[in-house]
């Protein structure tokens, strides 16, 4: 096997097992064995990632709908009249508040931090925060794509090792079925 | 997916590493299509209830302030107002549409092209079918 080959976030590639021969001079077991080790390590990263992608794709939304609201706020700047809006004050109880135009908002950062900015700052930090988000989920789906190609790898070396070892079980017993000219039933 | 050979089965054909990615390729197509489908679906619905949005909209009085939906609080702006900011989102809707169906065209088209290199090869000892 060469140096092995890993996608851009170092997740290694497959090994293909080009010449099945060469695999069996180990023990068939231990192949095999080894093979359902590496894809339940690729199996444990996929389950990572499918767990980030989910995150992100809550996330996404969420920044999206704050974008929203700071371009309404942006949009009404310049005008006296207040703001008519009802909001959520707990889960079944929603209040009306008048709101006058307003150039600053408060965006909360996590980590019990919430801090002010002006709107146009914070129209910029959203901006940019949705497209790392959005860079970040092709990326989850690029590891996840390359994850699944090399299980799939791994699992058609499976059969085709196990194949193989069908093969020779088989050439073995009728090799002895020969020099033994014996009337054994076949059996798999 | 890709059927592994079941004991018993021969497989007459030596598996390359050619083939082997155009395997893994095939399969990674189809789950994209999968995957873009669902966004398609998704957006689709959308737009529907857009569309039915605008013909509710269009019985209501001119002077009374429409209950707009933005972020998770309800503000409340002016009949024309909501109208332009349907019509806006119901523009991004088909631009996005229309990007997934192209991107779904050619991946159509690149898993044809594989059907027919893996099925001139290995025949019935593979499945490509959903």
């Amino acid at each position: 096997m060469a140096a092995v080959e890993a996608n851009p976030r170092g997740i290694p590639k497959a090994p293909f097992v080009a010449n099945v021969d060469e695999y069996q001079a180990t023990e068939t077991e231990a192949t095999l064995k080894k093979f359902q080790e590496m894809i339940a390590k690729y199996k444990y990263m996929e389950n990572n990632n499918l767990q980030r992608k989910k995150s992100l794709e809550s996330k996404i939304p969420e920044i999206k709908k704050t974008l929203d609201m700071v371009n309404f706020l942006i949009s009404k700047e310049d005008s006296d009249e207040p703001i008519q809006t009802q909001y959520e004050l707990s889960d079944t109880l929603w209040a009306t508040a008048k709101i006058k135009s307003t150039d600053t908002v408060n965006l909360w950062l996590g980590a019990n931090v919430m801090l002010q900015y002006t709107t146009a700052e914070a129209k910029d930090l959203l901006i940019s925060k949705l497209s790392a988000a959005k860079v970040s989920l092709t990326q989850v789906d690029e590891d996840l794509e390359f994850l699944r190609e090399q299980i799939t790898t791994m699992e058609v070396n499976t059969a085709r090792v196990y194949n193989h070892d069908v093969k020779l079980r088989r050439l073995a017993k009728a090799q002895k079925q020969a020099a033994g000219g014996g009337d054994e039933e076949e059996r798999d | 997916m890709t059927k592994m050979l079941r004991e018993g089965e021969e497989a007459d054909a030596e598996v390359t590493w050619e083939d082997q990615q155009n395997i893994n390729a095939f399969s990674k197509l189809n789950g994209r299509l999968e995957a873009l489908d669902e966004i398609y679906q998704e957006k689709k619905k959308e737009k529907e209830y857009l569309e039915d949005l605008t013909q509710e909209l269009e019985l209501a009085d001119e002077d009374e302030s429409v209950k707009y939906r933005i972020g998770d609080a309800y503000v409340s702006i002016t009949l024309d107002e909501a109208n332009e900011r349907i019509t806006a989102e119901n523009s991004e809707l088909s631009t996005e549409l229309d990007g997934i169906t192209s991107k779904m065209e050619t991946i159509n088209k690149e898993m044809a092209k594989l059907k027919a290199i893996l099925y001139g090869k290995f025949g019935k000892s593979i499945n490509l079918e959903k």
